[in-house]
């Protein structure tokens, strides 16, 4: 039972995995994101989250709120703007997977 | 309309208490200049490692612009975003300030402030250990990094110690302001300078990793050397324009210089002090003046006398030592030469081709098939991006290698076999570095290190190669010398400058230590 539904979650998340380009995402985050939020983590004196080891969807749903405008934020509603969808999938792969 | 008449005369009173505000409060503009942007823009807002802020350079440019790249720091550079560091009002202020300010006259910094700045941090050092508190082999294997901090000041700021065959950090020496310079005592192991973006120096133990003593010797400017029979540090300043020597134990100011001389155009000017250098050739520091175009040699002995060569170039920077340090090397901006200079007769030999606005670094030398050979990068801000290699016997250019961009420090050791340059052209190309083959003089691989990849460095005993992946990058990556596999990285908030301990066996990278002797 615990085999079929290993089986099963790796099935469903395969795909998702497979999907979005790493080292895009890389490129992406270390050109832009890390500015302020830093790679592994941010400067000890600023005042941004860390981002990297941080839960996949919760990654993405933020930055498709910054996008929309539903979540309020100068700065991050200026850059999630002009991303695609595409872009973050490869931007929160990235950082998800990076151990902080 | 009633409501709009109203309305505008609360906007009215709102103003008038705004800008109130505002004017109180830059008055405290100037303070949070000095604590935010000084350390990288100057603090006679004249530029430093960034550009000037000032009336003047700001002429015409839109304060909307001005403010969001204050919030959000600008791409692959070291401006940080200042986004939820600072208040929306005070960077409209700041805005408002910089756009305001004429570049500040020179402030003074004399001998007796130098004496007020001084800091004991501890009294007595015969308390401290007689042996290095961590495992290592041999002094010569610790390396230091400069980690600039994001915000160029704050905790990130340190000198970074590592063992290089362990790759471990064994120390760590907070400094407040960006560290930029370390330099090690010659004569004696456990010490170490480091001198921040602000022109303090600090006195390093590295047995116990503790700073024992500090001065501030300017504003700004990163020159210093330490004197062959580890006694003396000189260092120099761009804020304001002059030089100190320093008793190396106590770091008490023992004589200071004003940097001022006829150009090589014939002006007299007041100038920046560019690198400053001790040798093992002899009880001297060259020192060179930045705008006046002139090396000075500076004899350790009483009254501290200067000998003054003129006319080596517009716009001396750094430069590096060879044939036992008899020789200089110095770079010229503007002229876009490398001068070489003769320490013993005291002047000019050659004024060398040295491709576009050359920046030596710490610059390299090896020995290929009898002949030493220096190599010289530069910031290449023209078409042709090349490395020079020059017969540092015969004083003629060799080769001028193709790299991908401008460069701005070479790394080379005696058992590894490639000369290092850092691309630093600002785009992709700022993440790379080049590897040359000492042989045949060709670039032979290029590695994508991350960040903006900086002053690679050789471990002392050259199996290991250092290199800063800076800027947002927060991280040393170390590659294996010979097969330039990425070995490790150790995190730090946007590294600089790497420096090898063994430098002070070998003078100038890529010598053998046999060949001092």
């Amino acid at each position: 039972m615990n085999k079929l539904l290993c089986s099963l979650l790796f099935l469903v998340w395969m795909p998702f995995v497979q999907a979005a380009n790493i080292y895009a995402g890389k490129m992406q985050a270390q050109a832009v994101c890390s500015q302020c939020h830093g790679i592994r983590n941010p400067s000890a004196d600023a005042p941004f989250p860390p981002l990297a080891g941080r839960d996949r969807a919760y990654l993405e749903q933020s930055l498709k709120q910054y996008r929309d405008k539903t979540r309020v934020s100068e700065i991050m509603n200026a850059f999630a703007g002009s991303l695609s969808a595409k872009d973050i999938d490869n931007i929160t792969a990235y950082y998800a997977r990076l151990k902080p | 309309m009633n409501k709009n008449k109203k309305t505008h005369f609360l906007t009215t009173i709102l103003s008038i208490a705004l800008i109130g505000h505002v004017e109180a409060a830059s008055d405290n503009m100037h303070q949070l200049y000095q604590d935010n942007c000084a350390s990288c823009h100057g603090s006679d807002h004249g530029g430093y490692l960034a550009p000037a802020l000032d009336k003047e350079t700001l002429k015409g440019r839109s304060p909307t612009a001005l403010r969001t790249l204050i919030m959000t720091g600008s791409f692959e550079t070291l401006m940080p975003p200042f986004y939820g560091k600072l208040s929306d009002d005070q960077i409209r202020a700041m805005v408002k300030h910089l756009q305001s300010t004429p570049k500040l006259p020179n402030p003074a910094w004399t001998i007796d402030d130098m004496k007020a700045s001084l800091q004991v941090y501890v009294k007595d050092e015969s308390t401290l250990p007689e042996q290095p508190q961590y495992a290592i082999d041999d002094m010569d294997d610790l390396i230091g990094v400069a980690a600039r901090g994001k915000y160029g000041r704050g905790s990130g700021s340190k000198a970074v110690f590592i063992n290089s065959k362990t790759h471990q950090v064994v120390g760590e020496i907070p400094t407040g302001t960006a560290a930029h310079i370390i330099d090690f005592n010659p004569a004696n192991p456990r010490w170490a300078y480091v001198k921040t973006d602000t022109a303090e120096i600090f006195k390093v133990d590295l047995y116990s990793m503790k700073a024992v003593r500090s001065i501030k010797t300017g504003f700004n400017g990163p020159g210093m050397g330490v004197s062959r029979d580890g006694k003396y540090i000189m260092a120099g300043s761009f804020v304001p324009h002059n030089a100190v020597i320093l008793d190396a134990d106590t770091l008490e100011p023992l004589k200071t210089f004003e940097l001022e001389g006829i150009d090589p155009d014939g002006n007299f000017v007041s100038s920046d002090s560019g690198m400053i250098i001790g040798t093992p050739y002899a009880d001297i520091f060259a020192i060179a003046l930045e705008n006046a175009g002139q090396v000075w040699i500076v004899d350790l002995k009483d009254g501290f006398p200067v000998t003054k060569i003129k006319n080596v170039g517009r716009h001396l920077h750094d430069a590096f030592l060879t044939h036992k340090g008899r020789k200089l090397m110095v770079a010229s901006y503007d002229d876009s030469i490398v001068a070489a200079i003769d320490l013993a007769e005291r002047k000019l030999i050659k004024k060398l081709p040295a491709g576009c606005v050359p920046h030596v670094g710490g610059g390299a030398a090896v020995k290929v098939d009898g002949r030493v050979l220096g190599f010289g990068t530069n910031f290449g801000t023209c078409d042709k991006t090349v490395v020079s290699v020059w017969d540092l016997d015969t004083m003629e250019v060799i080769k001028q290698i193709p790299v991908s961009g401008g460069t701005e420090s070479p790394a080379a050791h005696a058992n590894a076999p490639y000369v290092a340059v850092d691309i630093i052209s600002k785009d992709r190309r700022a993440r790379t570095i080049q590897l040359i083959d000492k042989k045949t003089l060709e670039v032979v691989k290029t590695l994508d290190v991350g960040g903006h990849a900086y002053f690679p460095e050789y471990s002392a005993d050259g199996k290991f190669l250092y290199v800063s992946a800076g800027y947002s990058g927060d991280e040393v990556v170390v590659y294996d010398a010979f097969s330039l596999k990425k070995v490790t990285s150790i995190p730090m908030e946007s590294p600089a400058g790497i420096f090898s301990h063994g430098r002070v066996k070998y003078m100038t990278r890529g010598l053998s230590p046999d060949e001092m002797e």
